[in-house]
């Protein structure tokens, strides 16, 4: 399939920190492009980068064929933009802000079926002011699409919103791709990346630690199941007894990986029921009472632990 | 620049303004409040602030019924001044020198004896250098004063004389003239209420308005499309101009109708001054919204700019009335450039050959902060 995005060796530094080190991928037309990482990882700023809203201190892009420092101009014609942030102009309306938004390109879509397909035909005449979190995230995805452009740029659409809300939104943006939009989407939410994405890059501290479809991604992982369990406050404090702990579940059957944060501990396992045999005798000779213990298929967030050492939510 | 994109962000500022109804209360409700305060106040005895000080060299009865009559005056307040003995002519105009009176009129030694001889030889011709002369002394910086002050004591000591001498009055068609200048203190008021106006709303309007937008990241969600800054800018400019010059107008029917405030110049050259005003002020507020970071510390450094300038501004109080060491600083900023061209323009009526100074100034400072503006603006 033909790339529409190519991106090569892209850098960023502020305050000679480096935020985006030098990286490089490639987007296919028409698929979802997902950038996972925790807050931090350097996802805005190589969004950022891409669209032209800052200059990067290396290295170089091109979307359907310009270059995004030279071309500026004529990427900007392709693609569309949805910021973190809200804005928009609160005291406008959802028709007055897609006519203003329309103006500002030479071909633009019509309007109204843009606001009916975002769902937002009752809402209409109404004020940005008085939207909902979901509503001003819909008008948001409807402003970037007014020029009908070839790349979708989704930064962090669901951040803050509630399930519901983000519902909707998934529904909208797997409808888009149905429609064979191209997307480039930004979340620290792996369910979200999950359902949505076609590929994943995984980011953090600026770099791109994994590239793959979600899919691969787990399977990447050396085991597939995970086996979790809470221990009580007083023994989780005692590191020493951890230590130990740790130790001895390492030896516990089909058992790859232990996993030890605040309470918590993750059995990482290829076989979860001759664990849980395991598991469990073991508790019955050192009188360690569990509590919340269960198992699950590995994740996404697996998978970033387990290259990073760190959950997705903690930076 | 796209024309369609440029009337659209026209349109939207001015619907943002219309529909942040505090702000149109506020910007409107906040010259007329000032201008009902001020102007009933202050302006309830008639007569703008002249002030003037008469020095009676003479001491005859004839000279003292003369003070005693400029003292009756509503339009300037004299003062019977008296120094040290020999040098008070001296120490009278150095007062006026120094700003702390706008004019001095001297009755000299030996004009009560001249009032006398006159009578006697009323029925004949009287030389020009024998006639009792009064000496007005006036502030060549200040035309107002000079043109008010002039016609009021010529007017005086017209008919003061030709009461003395019989003659029958003859001064109603002089006394209209007179009239037509003498100003009231709302007179004095309201253009300085419209330089306010346009110096508030600018320089705290854009520079809030910007920074907030800044923050909120709706001039970074504009640069990501193909909206060009250009188009941008000038939609800013052509709304806050018809917005400022609807309020300018505003407020100034509400003082025509409502106060009686003249407008002696013309309307064209005053609306000349009004646009000239809001893109100065327009420049140093989009100069402050790239000096500031957050539009919390927007705020801030415009009052920080525009509140001192309320007062030496010449916005309530004259610039005269500023130490001596501020006032060639103060005629040096916009305000009183915008103040003193509103207030020449509708008090005195003046016109370009007057005020091209004024003209020349603010276009060099809207020059001048617009290229400052550009260099340190940002979107972001």
């Amino acid at each position: 399939m033909e790339n529409i995005i190519e991106v090569d060796g892209l850098s960023k530094v502020y305050d000679k920190k480096t935020v985006v080190n030098e990286v490089r991928f490639a987007v296919r037309r028409g698929e979802v492009f997902g950038l996972l990482g925790p807050n931090g990882a350097g996802k805005t700023t190589t969004i950022e980068m891409l669209e032209g809203l800052r200059k990067p201190d290396g290295g170089r892009a091109t979307i359907a064929g310009f270059d995004t420092q030279k071309q500026m101009d004529r990427v900007k014609a392709v693609i569309g933009v949805q910021l973190q942030s809200t804005s928009m102009f609160d005291l406008l309306t959802v028709h007055e802000m897609m006519e203003l938004y329309a103006s500002f390109y030479e071909k633009s879509l019509p309007v109204e079926p843009l606001i009916d397909e975002m769902a937002l035909r009752e809402k209409m005449n109404a004020r940005v002011k008085g939207l909902s979190g979901g509503q001003k995230q819909r008008l948001a995805i409807a402003l970037a699409l007014v020029n009908d452009p070839q790349v979708l740029f989704l930064d962090e659409p669901t951040t803050g919103l509630d399930p519901q809300a983000r519902r909707v939104l998934w529904d909208i943006i797997l409808k888009l791709k149905e429609r064979g939009k191209t997307m480039i989407l930004s979340t620290h939410y792996m369910d979200e990346a999950h359902v949505l994405c076609d590929r994943i890059c995984l980011m953090d501290q600026g770099q791109i630690i994994a590239l793959d479809t979600p899919q691969q991604l787990v399977k990447s992982l050396s085991s597939e199941s995970a086996v979790e369990f809470t221990l009580p406050v007083e023994l989780a404090a005692d590191s020493d007894a951890i230590a130990q702990f740790k130790e001895s579940w390492q030896t516990l059957a089909a058992v790859t990986r232990v996993e030890f944060r605040k309470q918590t501990a993750v059995l990482y396992s290829n076989d979860a029921q001759r664990t849980l045999v395991d598991l469990l005798a073991w508790c019955g000779q050192s009188s360690v009472r569990l509590s919340d213990l269960s198992t699950r298929t590995a994740t996404l967030e697996d998978v970033f632990i387990q290259m990073t050492g760190r959950s997705l939510r903690e930076s | 620049m796209r024309r369609k994109a440029y009337w659209q962000l026209t349109l939207s500022q001015l619907r943002i303004f219309v529909r942040n109804r505090q702000v149109v209360f506020w910007s409107l409700m906040f010259p007329v409040f000032f201008m009902v305060m001020l102007g009933s106040f202050i302006g309830g005895g008639g007569g703008i602030s002249l002030g003037g000080l008469v020095l009676d060299e003479d001491q005859s009865a004839v000279s003292q019924q003369l003070v005693k009559k400029l003292q009756t005056s509503e339009v300037i307040e004299f003062t019977s001044f008296t120094g040290t003995k020999g040098s008070s002519r001296e120490q009278a105009l150095e007062q006026l020198k120094q700003g702390d009176t706008q004019l001095v009129l001297v009755i000299p030694r030996g004009y009560g004896e001249r009032v006398g001889q006159a009578k006697v030889e009323a029925e004949t011709e009287v030389e020009a250098s024998q006639v009792a002369q009064v000496l007005y002394y006036y502030d060549e910086t200040n035309r107002l004063t000079y043109e008010t002050g002039r016609l009021f004591v010529s007017q005086v000591v017209d008919e003061f004389s030709k009461s003395q001498l019989d003659y029958k009055p003859v001064v109603t068609v002089q006394e209209k003239g007179v009239l037509s200048l003498q100003l009231e203190y709302i007179d004095f008021l309201v253009p300085g209420i419209v330089a306010m106006m346009i110096m508030s709303n600018n320089l705290n309007g854009v520079a809030g308005q910007i920074a907030s937008w800044r923050e909120r990241g709706i001039l970074r969600r504009m640069q990501g499309t193909t909206l060009k800054a250009s188009t941008f800018i000038a939609a800013q400019i052509t709304a806050r101009l018809s917005l400022n010059g609807l309020q300018a107008v505003i407020v100034l029917l509400v003082g025509f109708f409502v106060f009686g405030t003249q407008v002696n110049g013309s309307w064209w050259l005053l609306m000349t001054f009004v646009v000239l005003g809001t893109l100065s002020f327009m420049s140093i507020g989009f100069i402050i919204a790239g000096l500031a970071k957050t539009p919390e510390s927007a705020g801030p450094i415009a009052g920080f700019i525009s509140f001192p300038l309320l007062f030496v501004g010449g916005i309530f109080f004259p610039i005269k009335d500023m130490p001596e060491f501020l006032q060639p600083i103060i005629h040096t900023l916009p305000i009183a450039q915008l103040t003193t061209a509103l207030r020449q323009v509708m008090n005195v009526g003046a016109d370009l050959t007057l005020l091209w100074p004024q003209l020349l100034y603010l276009g060099l400072w809207t020059v001048g902060a617009f290229w400052i503006a550009s260099v340190t603006f940002k979107w972001e």
